[in-house]
């Protein structure tokens, strides 16, 4: 038989759709974590060694093949996420934004004292490079969320993060120092329009998840975890964090279904204090066992309940490149591990 | 025989149960008794199945693709063994065995590796990208340093003994001695027994060490040692290495969190000190060459290090804390300096007519 590449007719589609209608799902939707430290670790060594031989190029190549392993070991209702993103494209976007961003920025920090400029000069540009950064870390956080999401996919179903870049800087400036004004009170307001603004503008295909979150409704409990810091030794901040995490994935909906979480801080501090030990013990090399007990964690902890109709998620594209990707990779580590 | 599987059609997340075919040229994909697809090998591409327990995912066309999943794991090995001239686009799971052999290999040759950089790689680096740096730039972060380090109620001011200690630096310099570099020596009211070479020119000689020498010449050993740090830049030498070796640290640590980053710190730390010790190592060995191209008696050189000996009698650094140590072993140190000082012509004593014990209380009292 000879293989055209579009050989069945369009009425045996048909056929097949009708036979087996889209089934409409309701009830609780797990996710299960497939993955092992061992798989991981291999990876690892293979990266460190090719990282090494190539003088560092080969850095953008082995973290695309940690995260196609990490999300393809994740799988949901029956079928497991996929990453796309190649190690040539964030080589790319890295140095793209070395150049664009992290030349300018280096320049503005050293360049007036080396080539001894005078004090006002060297405070003024010193100035000009806080409120750089003050614009480029949210344009590297957004950057690298579309960049992310558009390689992600579930049932090859693309995601997609639709927010302007713009209004998050906006938001993210004036929030800063609005928590920096307000001693810090502000601090939960501005998390959690951060996060509204981030989850609310990321769609599976035409899906939007939408965010229904408050900002103040965390206040009570920041207040709480500022009081109760001396008397538990900090402690009570992973309590805080569980209490965050629940409040932003419970207000959290996927069309008709809604997110649940069970993370509490005792479970936190559980995930937390083991990984630190099993990183401090092993000199950093046991970080694939920390990384896969908390991916195993995420998807114990998290879950979606409600009635999700595949059918009805449609794909739509979009485009994004990795430069927003490079530049959070020049501020900070990674912020979806560990 | 067909598969069980479902595709995907990357419109929409309905998946579609599926039997596939595998033929020879190509797969056919089947529903309900009727071909909904079919694929040919050379465009089909293969994203996931690679580890044992992974499903196969095969897709095919430009995004967005549209996908076959197929979970017997024996699925691979027929599709491989049909697909003819396109096998190689799909993954031979009988390679997972040698991968676990490979990843071995990988890992002993990347502590190689790591090992070899560090031994020979970094330094080699550091040795070429240092004289790049212009001087006027290490002058600039010296006066940085300096200003930042000692307040100037701390520098002693006696012009007259100044005049004096700076003789010693100007005997052993000679002409031209200094290079790029303009040396400016500056006695510092702090009681420790040290000395501090800063990157560019200003050498910090702390009372406490100036108190401690008994001769013109001993302080002259001090000096020598602390202008070759200057003339060897071993501080920009050893930014250079700090940010290298940083970036292997980096290399190694991969795509992980601050944790992991920050125990390896502790590991590249640790390194730094062994570089720190050649640096010391060299300071004594040309530092002493420059003590007698300028003909002055090295015998208060290495007075001054054997007593440092006698007094940290008992505190020699033993077994792996030599290595933690930044300076090297100071019984190596003093045999080392007698070997390179023996049969040297010496000119005359320093600072001839003057009291050394004057000269000392440059700090007043």
């Amino acid at each position: 038989v000879p293989a055209g590449p579009e050989a069945p007719t369009l009425p045996e589609i048909g056929v097949a759709e009708v036979a087996w209608p889209a089934p409409t799902v309701a009830g609780a939707h797990r996710l299960t974590f497939h993955g092992r430290a061992g798989s991981l670790f291999g990876i690892h060594i293979v990266n460190v060694f090719l990282t090494l031989v190539t003088l560092g190029v080969y850095y953008f190549w082995g973290k695309a093949r940690v995260r196609r392993y990490m999300f393809g070991q994740a799988e949901i209702d029956g079928d497991r996420f996929a990453f796309e993103g190649r190690g040539l494209e964030m080589l790319i976007g890295f140095v793209k934004a070395g150049v664009l961003f992290g030349l300018p920025l280096a320049a503005l920090n050293y360049a007036p004292p080396l080539l001894g400029a005078d004090t006002m000069v060297t405070a003024a540009s010193s100035l000009v490079a806080y409120a750089l950064v003050l614009v480029l870390i949210p344009t590297a956080r957004s950057g690298a969320r579309r960049y992310r999401l558009s390689r992600t996919s579930w049932r090859g179903i693309h995601f997609s993060f639709r927010g302007r870049t713009l209004t998050f800087v906006r938001l993210y400036a004036g929030g800063s120092l609005l928590s920096v004004l307000t001693l810090g009170l502000y601090y939960p307001v501005f998390a959690t329009r951060n996060h509204a603004f981030l989850t609310g503008h990321s769609y599976v295909g035409g899906a939007r998840f939408e965010f229904a979150g408050r900002g103040t409704d965390l206040l009570v409990s920041f207040i709480y975890a500022v009081l109760l810091t001396l008397p538990t030794l900090g402690l009570v901040w992973f309590w805080f964090a569980a209490a965050k995490r629940r409040y932003f994935w419970e207000h959290t909906r996927l069309g008709q279904a809604r997110f649940r979480s069970t993370i509490t801080g005792g479970r936190l501090l559980r995930l937390k204090l083991g990984n630190l030990v099993i990183i401090l013990l092993t000199l950093g090399l046991g970080w694939p066992l920390a990384s896969v007990r908390t991916a195993r964690f995420l998807c114990r902890h998290i879950w979606l309940e409600g009635v999700v109709d595949p059918a009805a998620i449609r794909q739509e594209l979009q485009t994004a490149n990795a430069t927003g990707e490079g530049l959070l990779g020049l501020f900070e580590a990674d912020l979806d591990l560990g | 025989m067909n598969w069980n599987g479902h595709y995907l059609d990357g419109r929409s997340a309905h998946r579609q149960p599926v039997s596939v075919g595998v033929t020879a040229g190509g797969l056919e994909i089947v529903t309900h008794d009727a071909v909904l697809r079919r694929w040919p090998y050379a465009e089909i591409r293969q994203t996931q199945g690679r580890y044992a327990g992974e499903p196969v995912r095969l897709e095919r066309g430009r995004a967005p693709a549209e996908v076959l999943i197929v979970s017997n794991p024996h699925f691979l090995t027929t599709l491989r063994e049909s697909a003819g001239d396109y096998s190689s686009r799909f993954y031979d799971p009988r390679r997972r065995g040698r991968r676990m052999l490979l990843t071995l290999g990988a890992g002993v040759a990347a502590v190689g590796l790591a090992a070899g950089l560090y031994l020979w790689g970094i330094p080699a680096l550091a040795l070429v990208a240092t004289p790049l740096v212009p001087p006027a730039w290490e002058a600039r972060l010296g006066d940085e340093i300096y200003a930042r380090l000692v307040s100037s109620e701390d520098r002693c001011s006696d012009p007259e003994r100044q005049r004096l200690i700076e003789a010693i630096l100007a005997r052993l310099t000679g002409n031209g001695g200094a290079g790029p570099y303009h040396l400016r020596l500056t006695v510092v009211d702090w009681p420790q027994v040290n000395a501090f070479a800063l990157p560019g020119g200003h050498i910090l000689l702390l009372r406490g060490l100036l108190d401690s020498t008994d001769s013109p010449e001993m302080l002259a050993g001090v000096l020598a040692h602390e202008v070759q740090h200057i003339l060897r830049r071993h501080t920009t030498r050893a930014l250079i290495q700090h940010a290298s070796s940083s970036l292997m640290v980096a290399a190694i640590a991969g795509d992980v969190s601050g944790l992991v980053a920050f125990a390896l710190e502790g590991a590249r730390v640790v390194g730094a000190l062994n570089y720190s010790r050649k640096a010391e190592e060299e300071a004594d060995a040309e530092g002493l060459r420059m003590l007698l191209r300028a003909q002055i008696n090295p015998a208060g050189m290495i007075a001054f290090f054997d007593r440092v000996v006698r007094k940290e009698d008992g505190r020699e650094p033993e077994g792996i804390w030599r290595y933690l140590n930044t300076h090297p072993s100071h019984t190596q140190r003093v045999a080392t300096l007698k070997a390179l000082a023996a049969n040297a012509p010496v000119g005359p004593p320093l600072l001839a007519g003057h009291d050394w014990n004057d000269v000392k209380r440059i700090c007043g009292g």
